[in-house]
């Protein structure tokens, strides 16, 4: 199997790798760097699981080539958590019941930290909108918007 | 498995390409990497082409607005040089998929997939869209009019790339609306761009409604009052063109009923300087 060799960051550690031509952001990010948290449900762009953001931008990792993100800055759910503490996103979520088996739930924060990175006050169809590629197939979306809206609220 | 090719210059792109084996040009991946995953194509080698600078940026120059092929459409939602008429491309962007897709998904690769329910086809249609194209043997343009040749075909030859769409600076209107299933998540059931030029000048383009998009562009010059008078005409000539099929998305039924009563919003929003009911 030709491998190519690969330099970018993954939540501000910077990683020298040699990857398949055609692994995805999504499998070197699993199955190499062993960041776990990142899920796969569709591997075809259609539920969001896989969301990190690449380079400031929300994506679908299984979406990307691997090698597509030579030199890039990666951020996945496992950044959320800092010096022992949830982020605000992640307590939101345990607050107002936003998963039930949490399978689409890492997807779920870094679309909303995306968000709340461009538009740190987003209105409900703001949230709406930026949340549409994410699927959750138990909760009903009401009590995801609900916690992304109350860390849109607290915001300074 | 295919080779990644990343080139940073054009020559060297060209260099790359082998003898005798299939390169596919990969911008934002998302028709690409599904159709590899599903074993739809199997090329020797993916040419991600978007590094190289022909392809970058959005711009107007003095005539045109001119998109590169490397510009995705989340920079084209958030472009200030896609304004006036060509608002259209914004609003046919915007139902394309979700914001996640959208910031790697491009409007040249939604084109160059040629997908008869592609959504920036309409759209590109009725605003006049030009290609650019580069190959081992020089270039050419091609006017998006006579681009596309059937289901997932086109006028292009093999290994040639496109770099950038050129729409003519236009202040006129159009509307783009879109019929789907489930809101960020499915292609066209139907898809009706129109556009009313300060001129005159009234078109129409229809997705998902036969092998190709379909323009429709022999409406002449009319004003306000003669879009009112002759609408019935107008939406009979839009619904005579469609030639949809049934599938997993909808009825050919449904689809013709969806042509109708889109072409009548749009001719009607144009005909009373209204917005269009969506
Ligand atoms: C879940 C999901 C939902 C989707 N929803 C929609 C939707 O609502 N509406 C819609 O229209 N589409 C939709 N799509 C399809 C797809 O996202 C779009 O067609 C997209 O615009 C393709 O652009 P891309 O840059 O990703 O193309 P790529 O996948 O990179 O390329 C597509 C094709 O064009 C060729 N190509 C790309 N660039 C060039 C170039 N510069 N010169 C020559 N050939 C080139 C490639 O070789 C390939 O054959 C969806 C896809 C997914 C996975
Ligand atoms: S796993 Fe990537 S979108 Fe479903
Ligand atoms: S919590 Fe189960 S899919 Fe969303």
């Amino acid at each position: 199997m030709t491998t190519k060799s690969l330099h970018l960051t993954v939540n501000g550690e910077v990683y020298d790798a040699f990857v398949s031509e055609n692994a995805t952001l999504l499998t070197f990010l699993r199955d190499v760097l062993g960041l776990t948290g990142t899920k796969e449900g569709c591997g075809a762009g259609e539920c969001g699981a896989c969301t990190v953001i690449l380079n400031g931008l929300p994506v679908n990792s299984c979406m990307v080539l691997a090698l597509e993100c030579e030199g890039a800055e990666v951020r996945t759910i496992e950044s959320e958590y800092q010096n022992g503490e949830l982020s605000n996103l992640q307590q939101a979520f345990i607050e107002y019941n936003a998963f039930q088996c949490g399978f689409c739930t890492p997807g779920m924060i870094m679309s909303a930290r995306a968000l709340l990175e461009a538009n740190p006050h987003p209105s409900r169809d703001d949230i709406r909108e930026a949340m549409e590629g994410n699927l959750c197939r138990c909760t009903g979306y009401d009590s995801i918007i609900a916690a992304i809206e109350s860390v849109g609220v607290s915001a300074s | 498995m295919p080779a990644y090719l990343h080139p940073t210059t054009l020559a060297e792109a060209f260099e790359s390409l082998g003898e005798g084996t299939e390169t596919r040009y990969l911008a934002g991946g998302t028709d690409l990497i599904v159709q590899l995953r599903d074993g739809f194509i199997a090329p020797d080698a993916l040419m991600d082409v978007k590094a190289l600078p022909e392809l970058q940026g959005i711009k107007t120059t003095e005539e045109a607005l001119e998109i590169g092929a490397a510009a995705s459409c989340g920079q084209l939602l958030a472009s200030e040089h896609v304004g006036y008429g060509c608002t259209v491309l914004k609003q046919a962007a915007s139902t394309l998929a979700n914001s996640l897709l959208r910031n790697r998904a491009t409007l040249i690769g939604n084109l160059c997939n040629a997908s008869p329910g592609a959504d920036m086809a309409p759209a590109s249609l009725v605003l006049q869209g030009v290609l650019t194209t580069v190959s081992p043997g020089g270039g050419r343009t091609i006017e998006l009019r006579d681009f596309f040749t059937g289901v997932k075909k086109h006028v292009l030859e093999p290994n040639e790339l496109v770099t950038k769409i050129s729409f003519p600076l236009t202040k006129g209107r159009g509307i783009y609306l879109k019929k789907r299933r489930i809101h960020g998540h499915d292609l066209a059931q139907v898809g009706v761009a129109g556009f009313h030029d300060t001129d005159g000048s009234f078109r129409l383009a229809l997705g998902a409604v036969a092998t190709t998009p379909l323009l429709l562009d022999d409406f002449g010059r009319l004003s306000t009052t003669e879009l009112a008078s002759q609408r019935e005409e107008i939406v009979a000539e839009a619904v005579g063109a469609a030639k949809p099929i049934s599938d997993i998305r909808a009825s050919k039924e449904y689809r013709l009923a969806m042509v109708r009563l889109f072409t009548e919003r749009i001719v009607d929003a144009f005909a009373n300087e209204t917005e269009v009911q969506r």
